[in-house]
């Protein structure tokens, strides 16, 4: 592949390694997934139970629609970090990416505020009404899990218009006035679109099965009974079944049929091919837990495995789509050789206030499990 | 220049930033000052045994989540959106400048968030010593962001001796640049009157009893007049800071003038209102009354910061970025090889459709020349879009060119092109000669002829 003259070099110097960059680009894109996965599938689903499920469904429908706000605010609060380090080191391929898109790249914050009032009506609804809560709240209720999937698709869009800079000179000519780009591209006609978005919404049935879990054996511990989590182990099961077939169709898919070839025959040799297979069978070991524990009273320990393999399977997404992002961008973007002047001293208040940060959210949440008990539970 | 450009028709693309901002600004001082005020009212509450106040507080803290925690986070995530898009090359600077001032902000927000949920969602089941200490620490985190995200904002006003280059270009001397500690000062001051008037807003409406809502009105009459010396204060360090350019501009620019006029007014008005109205007599604290000053405090608080925004032109970060997305010390290299070839998605441009004035792999003026009419209008309107559209629409809208040119003859256009920096809000003119007879070609086409009807004196014998 010829570099890309579309894709110019930064002079300016990098202020931290490109490892430190990726390793947090790829570690809060892990720790974005999680509440991400749950409005992306989890909502639906929860809209769904809550609606046509049986006692227990609507019961959990309920519990995750309550909870919504607060992963809300936590999901957008976590994927700053991936953006953050995204724009320091990928900045000359990902603003190009998203100014051809622009105007659907802002309509993001529109659907995401729309979809956070949608998902606090129905919240509060529920909390003060209960079943008999207005339509409106049920109706903003499900546009905000519409709202959810489309971020989802335009998210895909402007990270796979990101990593394929070959795909720039056709939009930019198609979608511009005079040189300037109009915003209104979409990056429909690259293949790894659609697989790369199914591929997400996979990984989200998962986690909101390993969720479904943890909130039945943690969160409900003192509200729900047995009869309840043995049919949330019952959900969790066929939901997480759903979820790695969906991932191994929709990652074949795109391994298989989106590649180039020089990226596939990289990922499949020394040194990516083992961090390939792990991805590709990493969610073979939750659903293995999960298949294999036989419903007891006791089983904290099991879940607490499965949700930690759960954070595995992401985390290895994760990393894997960090290494194929970078040999797609490679031939066009010098990222190993930018000028580097580490800023020691801010970086180390960074990761000191971040430590420090970590321990007074930890005493909070402490003081809320000591707290007592909800008077409306 | 060194991205593709995003053309907004009529409004240009930095006036998003402008409109996202403004709305965040005034949903992120109250995120600060509300979260003091509740802090410190709770506690208030708990020690005197208040329980209506406290049951207000508690619905104050509802309202307050729903405002700061939603709109104002998206809002600021929208802003990081925005100034991407319109403004990449500066934003580059300002990430590979603080990004660890931003990774740092992020850890007090998420500090923040998780207080703000736990003091709304565990009301009541808490001790109250807990709920009032994580009301405080939301307090601090809140206030923390404030003075790391202003310590960003302020260097694009001043960067101080950072921008002079060399060993000086280091986080610290970025950070801690002169407008630094007058804009924290103001910001804090802004975030406690702002929130009161919120407050106001917010029991007047919602309050029935009203010895309680007197006693609002009474007891955040204090911060807000504090609020109200700090922002004086500040107002007086910023301007003293202010590089010499940005100080003429505010004493030129006529529309500068009237919105310092006017921003003078409404602080006057607020504060006036606050000392006749809360603080002397808080029965006074009708819907209307507190409606009325909520919207003068949001009307001066736009009001500042637009002035504050204007005040930089002709940069987007002072001597570092000019407002066409070029670094100063680019622009004798653009006059020499031209804009065109300079810019990486303009020579794209030229390349994919005009190959005829490509000579050994560089755009040749002379060729640009030779080009039809019509070609050498398109590649003005190149120019335009890469030069000019940042601050001006093309024939109509914001500030536009169209509409600034009036009836001016070709020479005046072409000679306003060459000293562009005459006006010293004006970035220079930093393509060749060439180019800018392509420029003043496509200005021609959107001048609009001079206003008919008009006796200045000046008209030809035979109109009269």
């Amino acid at each position: 592949m010829q570099p890309n003259i579309l894709v110019e070099q930064v002079a300016a110097n990098l202020p931290a390694p490109i490892w430190f960059v990726q390793f947090f680009k790829a570690l809060g894109f892990t720790l974005h997934a999680i509440p991400m996965n749950l409005w992306y599938a989890g909502l639906l689903i929860a809209l769904w139970l809550h609606l046509r499920g049986n006692t227990h469904g609507q019961r959990f429908g309920a519990r995750l629609l309550q909870q919504m706000p607060v992963i809300v605010a936590f999901g957008i609060n976590l994927g700053i970090v991936p953006l953050l380090f995204l724009q320091l080191a990928y900045n000359r391929v990902f603003y190009p990416a998203t100014i051809l898109m622009a105007w659907f790249w802002l309509a993001i914050i529109a659907l995401v505020t729309l979809a956070y009032y949608g998902v606090y009506a129905y919240a509060w609804g529920l909390r003060q009404q209960g079943n008999a809560m207005a339509a409106w709240r049920k109706a903003a209720g499900w546009c905000a899990a519409v709202f959810f999937l489309a971020v989802g698709f335009l998210f895909a869009n402007g990270l796979s218009l990101t990593e394929h800079v070959d795909r720039w000179a056709d939009l930019w000519k198609q979608h511009s006035v005079a040189g300037a780009a109009t915003g209104t591209a979409l990056n429909i006609g690259d293949p790894t679109l659609i697989p790369r978005w199914l591929l997400m919404f996979g990984l989200a049935l998962g986690t909101t099965a390993v969720w479904l879990l943890v909130d039945a054996t943690w969160f409900a511990r003192n509200t729900v009974d047995e009869d309840y989590r043995r049919w949330a182990w019952s959900l969790a099961k066929k939901l997480y079944t759903v979820s790695a077939i969906w991932f191994a169709a929709a990652g074949s898919w795109y391994v298989y049929g989106t590649w180039h070839s020089a990226i596939r025959q990289t990922m499949f040799d020394w040194p990516w091919l083992p961090l390939t297979v792990a991805t590709a069978v990493a969610p073979a070991l939750p659903w293995a837990l999960l298949m294999t524990a036989g419903f007891c009273n006791e089983k904290r320990l099991t879940l607490a495995a499965i949700a930690l393999c759960q954070f595995g399977v992401l985390g290895l997404n994760a990393t894997s789509r960090q290494v194929v992002q970078n040999l797609n961008l490679n031939p066009h973007l010098q990222l190993y050789t930018q000028p580097t002047a580490v800023q020691w001293s801010p970086l180390v208040m960074f990761l000191v206030v971040f430590v420090l940060g970590l321990g007074v959210v930890g005493w909070m949440v402490w003081q809320v499990a000591k707290s007592l008990p909800s008077p409306t539970r | 220049m060194h991205y593709p450009w995003w053309y907004v028709p009529h409004l240009t693309a930095p006036m998003l930033i402008a409109a996202i901002s403004v709305l965040h600004v005034l949903i992120s001082h109250y995120a600060v000052g509300g979260g003091l005020f509740l802090a410190v009212e709770v506690a208030h509450a708990y020690k005197t045994g208040n329980r209506a106040y406290l049951d207000y507080l508690q619905r104050h803290a509802k309202f307050f989540v729903l405002l700061t925690v939603v709109l104002g986070a998206v809002t600021g995530v929208g802003i990081w959106w925005t100034i991407g898009l319109s403004s990449p090359l500066a934003t580059e600077v300002l990430i590979r400048t603080f990004v660890f001032g931003w990774a740092t902000e992020y850890v007090f927000f998420v500090i923040e968030l998780a207080a703000a949920f736990i003091f709304l969602y565990y009301w009541g089941r808490l001790t109250e010593k807990t709920h009032a200490l994580i009301g405080w620490i939301y307090a601090l985190a809140a206030w923390i962001s404030l003075v790391l995200i202003t310590g960003i904002t302020a260097f694009m006003v001043n960067p101080g001796t950072w921008a002079d280059g060399g060993s000086s270009q280091d986080f610290w001397t970025a950070f801690f640049n002169p407008q630094f500690l007058p804009q924290t000062i103001a910001r804090t001051g802004g975030a406690l009157l702002l929130s009161s008037l919120y407050v106001y807003l917010h029991a007047s409406l919602t309050i029935r009893d009203a010895k309680l809502r007197d006693m609002i009105a009474s007891r955040s009459a204090r911060p807000a007049c504090l609020g109200a010396v700090l922002i004086t204060l500040g107002g007086i360090g910023w301007h003293f800071f202010l590089p010499p350019s940005a100080k003429d501009a505010l004493a030129a620019a006529a529309p500068l003038n009237i919105l310092v006029v006017l921003i003078f007014a409404l602080t006057a008005v607020v504060f006036v209102l606050l000392y006749v109205g809360p603080y002397r007599n808080p029965g006074w604290l009708s819907p209307g009354f507190a409606a009325s000053l909520c919207l003068f405090g949001i009307a001066a608080f736009s009001t500042g910061e637009f002035i504050r925004e204007a005040v930089r032109k002709p940069f987007i970060i002072y001597n570092t970025v000019l407002s066409n997305q070029i670094y100063p010390e680019e622009v004798q290299k653009l006059r020499g090889i031209g804009y065109l070839e300079g810019g990486v998605w303009t020579k794209a441009f030229v390349k994919t459709h005009y190959p005829q004035a490509i000579v050994n792999d560089r755009i040749a003026g002379s060729e640009l020349l030779k080009l039809p009419h019509q070609d050498r209008v398109a590649l003005g309107e190149v120019l335009f879009q890469y030069h000019c559209n940042d601050c001006h629409a093309a024939q109509d809208g914001y500030s536009s060119l169209g509409r600034l040119l009036h009836g001016r003859s070709r020479e005046l256009v072409r000679n306003s092109v060459d000293h562009l920096d005459s006006i010293y809000f004006m970035p220079p003119w930093a393509g060749t000669a060439e180019e800018a007879e392509l420029i003043t070609d496509y200005l021609m086409t959107i001048n609009r002829p001079r206003p008919e009807g008009m006796r200045v004196g000046t008209e030809t014998a035979e109109v009269k």
